[in-house]
């Protein structure tokens, strides 16, 4: 008990330094997960919420059932959908758009970077209402632009397979410019010599991006795709906003339905189960990540 | 750390400045809270309470209606709501069940104003649950047929379609008409909706011993008929035309809606003013619609229920039902305000005749996930091309689970 004190007491310093973000962390993260987790295992609804004894534990049966449920399946195929499509468009857009914008330093470019930008900051209620007229099957531009080619209108929002795919356009737009800074960042910290190095030996513009720039943004790139894979996962505003799930569920990604079950239909026990599940894949996957990452690139 | 610890004690400062400011408008004075639904809630009808009251100060707050259900949640959970809530009827069964709203029969004597028998039949069917008075209907509304009479007469139905079969023939004369015209609308991701034709087919849905019967003939008869509007061309699969401007050119010449549409109509659409009237919708069995609208209720957690019946005992007298009624638009739930001259416009008077033949959806906490289901099953059928017998069949044994539970 003694060594204890003492111990604290020689790292009393530090402990305090971290202790207001711990507390953040415990109170605002760490405790809701594990409440979520004991709720999991409950039927609670907003019966259960208004008076505690209304409360039963149910064991497994809402993570049985969440496999059973048609709905929740389909919103697992959906989120794989977003995920593997989204994903890889994002990291490359957003690396092409600040490897182009690195190649110069005029106004125009300074220009781009906040035009690139603007999405990111901007509300998703506000672009939801723009993208809805765009997307609009009488009076969209998007259906506009295709009449002047002579393709028939198409269904944006409302045929199950462009809808999801029409979420995704939206949602690259959305996600470039942030993941873009961070790009350009990670492009202004590679040293010129490397670069000088390999125009003495002859090197062509092709081969510098190929041989340096992309191997040592390396770092960056396994940050953007890490948090845009847990970001993408989570897909959930613009569902929401613009389809609500539909049609026929086919935009439904797991966040949604969580928020459904939740939110609207107060099964708090069983959205909480389909929380952990979705908790479970998000530390799957971003240990695989962590698994399959090479080792940093030193020159 | 002192950086943050300054943050922290400036947020707290500003948690409490907020409240003392609160506090002392109201010093000496009782406070009631109360929570109004709506972007924007005119005051008019406050004022005039607090003026007759001067020992009250009524402090309302708006909640835009997407976020209450969540905001009403949380009043549960922490068990802090305010005095008096105005409720979604829809919402009435779930919260009740959860014990969060006073029952009101005690009050009903002194403040006869509440009494049931002052209200329409459709709204007197979701003042109670578990035989406790829970909500007064504060403004109800119900779902007319709006039409095009010019259009309309031309395939021959000046007065609008009074039967499932004039609607028919006059949609199909009206699909009939091509260039990306169509008959009629279909909210087919609105339950009421799907309930209206339900019923005017004589379906129940859910009879009173919590039994489902959607895979019975009713109910799937109502749920062909509005299959056939899509398959005859009648209504689009997929729509995103703006409903005004649809009517206003004819591409949708009638909708199904409710009273909130008339001063859209009129202010995005003026150009076709004396050219459209309202109608009761077309019968079957009946032509009953759907009565909705928003009940006041107390929060059991209240501590001055009294004055919060007395308040709502106010807002239920008749010339409070039709200020209510000039600001905001809303109907009134009070069967003697409708003989009132506000209400002579034929547009309007439709609205009193409908709620005549009005109901509300079945009265069980259940419904909203039910009526998910039921959306989910027609939108199978009517876009997915599924068979209406196994949907309905499925359906039936969803509903049966969820009501077992």
């Amino acid at each position: 008990m003694q060594n204890f004190t003492k111990r604290f007491n020689r790292y009393k310093y530090p402990y305090m330094f971290i202790a207001p973000a711990l507390l953040l962390l415990l109170t605002f993260s760490i405790i809701p997960i594990i409440i979520a987790l004991v709720i999991s295992f409950t039927n609670i609804d907003l019966a259960g919420l208004a008076n505690y004894s209304n409360i039963e534990a149910v064991g497994f049966d809402n993570f049985m059932n969440v496999f059973k449920d048609p709905v929740f399946l389909k919103s697992l195929y959906n989120t794989m959908f977003y995920v593997i499509i989204g994903v890889p468009l994002v990291v490359m857009l957003a690396m092409g758009a600040a490897l182009l914008l690195n190649y110069g330093t005029g106004w125009l470019f300074k220009t781009f970077r906040v035009v690139y930008y603007m999405p990111s900051i901007t509300n998703i209620v506000a672009v939801a209402v723009v993208w809805g007229y765009l997307y609009n099957s009488h009076y969209g531009l998007f259906n506009h632009m295709l009449s002047w080619f002579g393709i028939p209108a198409q269904q944006w929002l409302n045929d199950p397979t462009l809808a999801k795919l029409s979420l995704i356009l939206l949602a690259v737009w959305k996600s470039i410019g942030l993941n873009m800074i961070i790009f350009l960042a990670a492009l202004q910290g590679i040293p010129r010599s490397y670069y000088e190095a390999a125009e003495i030996d002859g090197a062509s513009k092709w081969k510098k991006l190929i041989y340096i720039t992309v191997p040592l943004l390396s770092f960056a790139t396994f940050f953007v795709t890490i948090t845009t894979l847990i970001g993408w996962i989570q897909f959930f505003e613009e569902p929401l906003v613009m389809t609500k799930g539909g049609p026929l569920n086919s935009t439904m990604s797991m966040a949604l339905f969580i928020y459904n079950n939740g939110f609207q239909l107060s099964n708090f026990g069983y959205a909480a189960a389909g929380s952990f599940v979705l908790f479970f894949i998000i530390i799957v996957v971003t240990i695989l990540q962590f698994a399959v990452k090479r080792k940093d690139v030193e020159y | 750390m002192l950086a943050a610890l300054m943050v922290f004690s400036a947020v707290l400062a500003g948690c409490s400045g907020g409240s003392e400011k609160a506090d002392e408008g109201s010093k000496g004075k009782q406070e009631l809270k109360v929570w109004l639904m709506g972007d924007e809630t005119d005051e008019t009808l406050i004022k005039q309470y607090e003026e007759k009251n001067p020992g009250v100060k009524v402090n309302v707050q708006s909640i835009p209606w997407g976020s209450a259900h969540d905001k009403l949640l949380t009043a549960v959970a922490s068990k802090s709501g305010p005095d008096v809530v105005q409720m979604g009827t829809t919402w009435i069964p779930e919260f009740a069940q959860a014990g969060a709203l006073l029952d009101l029969t005690p009050y009903l004597d002194q403040y006869p104003n509440l009494k049931p028998e002052n209200y329409f039949d459709g709204a007197v069917q979701t003042m109670s649950y578990d035989d406790k008075i829970v909500g007064i209907p504060w403004y109800v509304e119900t779902r007319v047929l709006f039409y095009r009479t010019d259009i309309l007469a031309e395939v021959g139905y000046p007065e609008g379609p009074k039967t499932w079969d004039d609607m028919k023939d006059a949609g199909q004369k009206l699909a009939a008409r091509g260039n990306g015209n169509y008959a009629i609308t279909i909210d087919a991701k609105d339950m009421n909706y799907l309930s209206m034709f339900a019923w005017q087919n004589g379906s129940a849905m859910i009879d009173e011993n919590r039994k489902p019967h959607f895979n019975e003939p009713e109910y799937m008869g109502a749920m062909e008929y509005l299959k056939s509007f899509y398959d005859t061309g009648m209504t689009p699969l997929a729509s995103d035309l703006d409903l005004f401007a649809a009517f206003k050119d004819g591409q949708f010449p009638m909708f199904i809606s409710g009273p909130w549409m008339i001063q859209g109509v009129k202010d995005k659409a003026p150009e076709i003013e004396g050219k459209w009237a309202t109608t009761t919708l077309p019968a079957k069995e009946t032509n009953t619609s759907f009565l909705g609208g928003a009940n006041m209720s107390v929060f059991s957690s209240t501590k001055n229920a009294d004055e919060a019946v007395k308040f709502i005992s106010f807002m239920s007298e008749q010339d409070s039902q039709l200020t209510n009624y000039d600001v905001s638009k809303n109907l009134p739930a009070i069967k003697s305000a409708w003989e009132d001259k506000r209400f002579e416009d034929p547009i309007f008077a439709t609205f009193g005749k409908q709620l005549e033949h009005a109901q509300p959806v079945p009265f069980i906490k259940e419904w909203d996930a039910i009526s998910q289901e039921a959306i989910g099953a027609f939108e199978r059928i009517a876009v997915g091309g599924a068979d209406i017998k196994t949907e309905m069949d499925q359906l039936n044994a969803k509903a049966t689970e969820i009501l077992s539970k």
